[in-house]
């Protein structure tokens, strides 16, 4: 950046960050609503213009080293991005201010200096959005992870027979799915009887009900049977007012019904001792 | 290229260890019911193990297999279908609703003594 800038801002620092730490007052009732302790959040100011200070005068490299490490620590106190944005906005404000209100530069380079301090403050800008933005990235990933290995599990409960219980809504990619460990783990467990649990799905259309009988048809295909288990009273009035046909495997109200179906289709029976 | 077909007692036991062609798969429809018709057998087991794809003409064929042998007294089952294979078939709509399937070689056997005896 310009010398003479540079040295101005330098001078004035104090000046500045005085304007600045007002101003910021402004952002705390506007952003956390006076829900973050006001020591705390002069503490972080404090550290935020040391930071922004500390950039004229570091290397690049160790600069973004330096606001990766800042950012990270906001990021795990859950602070705001718009904390960030609107420091850095409110710092440009009153730096171009203080610049424009002292008469060290001559008119006609005001313009190239503007423009420079912009260019300065968008970088920095740019950095924090990028830090934030890989950390929420990071997240959602994982949470999808999460959500995908529970999404369709199947649960081998006796020699033959396997339990897949169904939560939430089915979507195509889910029923995919579903599809896949169904028929991956029916081969894996050497599964007859295959009960598809849809007690926490909450409403079957005729899209999720192709997908289960679609399911259902791949499953026989492999060599086993599929029971449909788990249908509430509201879940059959829909089917039926849908006119969907689900004649071709049997269906039955609760898992446990469902279980001795499937002791009977593969000769077995549950009697007391 | 021929599709070996063995006989187990009143049984025939054919295991496809290639991806089928049209033309491997018209010769054994005809080769399978010529067999059925020599030995008089009353069930046939196919074993897809190692087939890893199968596209709509050869499930055609297979449906019409299963048919053709029916109409010939033979009951068939098809065995070890493979995940992937049963889920291309599905997408392509084909539900193949009259064959009798089976995990394997040996439950296939089991389902077909079963359907044997009803």
């Amino acid at each position: 950046m310009h010398a003479a800038v540079l040295e101005m801002i330098y001078n004035q620092r104090n000046e500045i960050k005085e304007n600045w730490s007002e101003k910021m007052t402004l952002v705390r009732n506007d952003v956390f609503k006076e829900k973050v302790p006001k020591t705390l959040f002069q503490d972080t100011n404090e550290e935020f213009a040391a930071l922004i200070f500390n950039s004229f005068d570091a290397e690049l490299e160790d600069g973004r080293a330096f606001l990766r490490s800042f950012a990270e620590k906001l990021i795990r106190m859950g602070w705001p991005l718009s904390y960030f944005t609107k420091g850095m906005q409110t710092f440009r404000r009153v730096v171009l201010e203080s610049i424009s209100s002292g008469s060290e530069i001559p008119s006609k380079k005001m313009y190239e200096t503007f423009y420079e301090i912009e260019e300065w403050v968008d970088e920095m800008v740019n950095q924090l959005v990028d830090e934030y933005s890989g950390s929420w990235e990071t997240t959602l990933h994982q949470q999808r992870l999460a959500l995908k290995e529970l999404s369709a599990p199947l649960i081998p409960v006796f020699d033959n027979i396997s339990v897949m219980p169904l939560i939430g809504t089915i979507d195509t990619e889910r029923a995919k799915l579903i599809m896949e460990n169904l028929l991956d783990g029916i081969i894996e467990h050497r599964s007859q009887v295959v009960l598809i649990d849809i007690t926490g799905v909450p409403v079957v259309d005729t899209m999720v009900a192709h997908h289960i009988i679609q399911a259902s048809e791949a499953v026989r295909l492999v060599g086993a049977e599929c029971i449909l288990v788990g249908i509430r009273p509201e879940i059959a009035q829909t089917i039926v007012n849908l006119g969907i046909d689900l004649g071709k495997f049997p269906t039955k109200s609760s898992l446990r019904k469902g279980i001795e179906t499937g002791m009977e289709l593969t000769k077995r029976q549950i009697i007391n001792v | 290229m021929r599709i070996p077909i063995l006989k187990l007692q009143q049984y025939l036991l054919i295991s496809v260890q290639v991806d089928l062609d049209d033309q491997t798969a018209l010769q054994f429809q005809e080769d399978l019911l010529n067999k059925i018709h020599q030995e008089g057998s009353a069930g046939v087991v196919i074993d897809l193990t190692s087939v890893e794809m199968i596209d709509s003409f050869i499930a055609k064929v297979l449906g019409d297999v299963v048919e053709m042998s029916n109409l010939m007294g033979a009951r068939v089952v098809m065995t070890g279908i493979q995940p992937a294979v049963a889920i291309t078939l599905i997408d392509m709509g084909i539900i193949l609703d009259d064959v009798p399937t089976a995990l394997d070689l040996e439950q296939g056997l089991e389902k077909l003594q079963q359907e044997l005896e009803e």
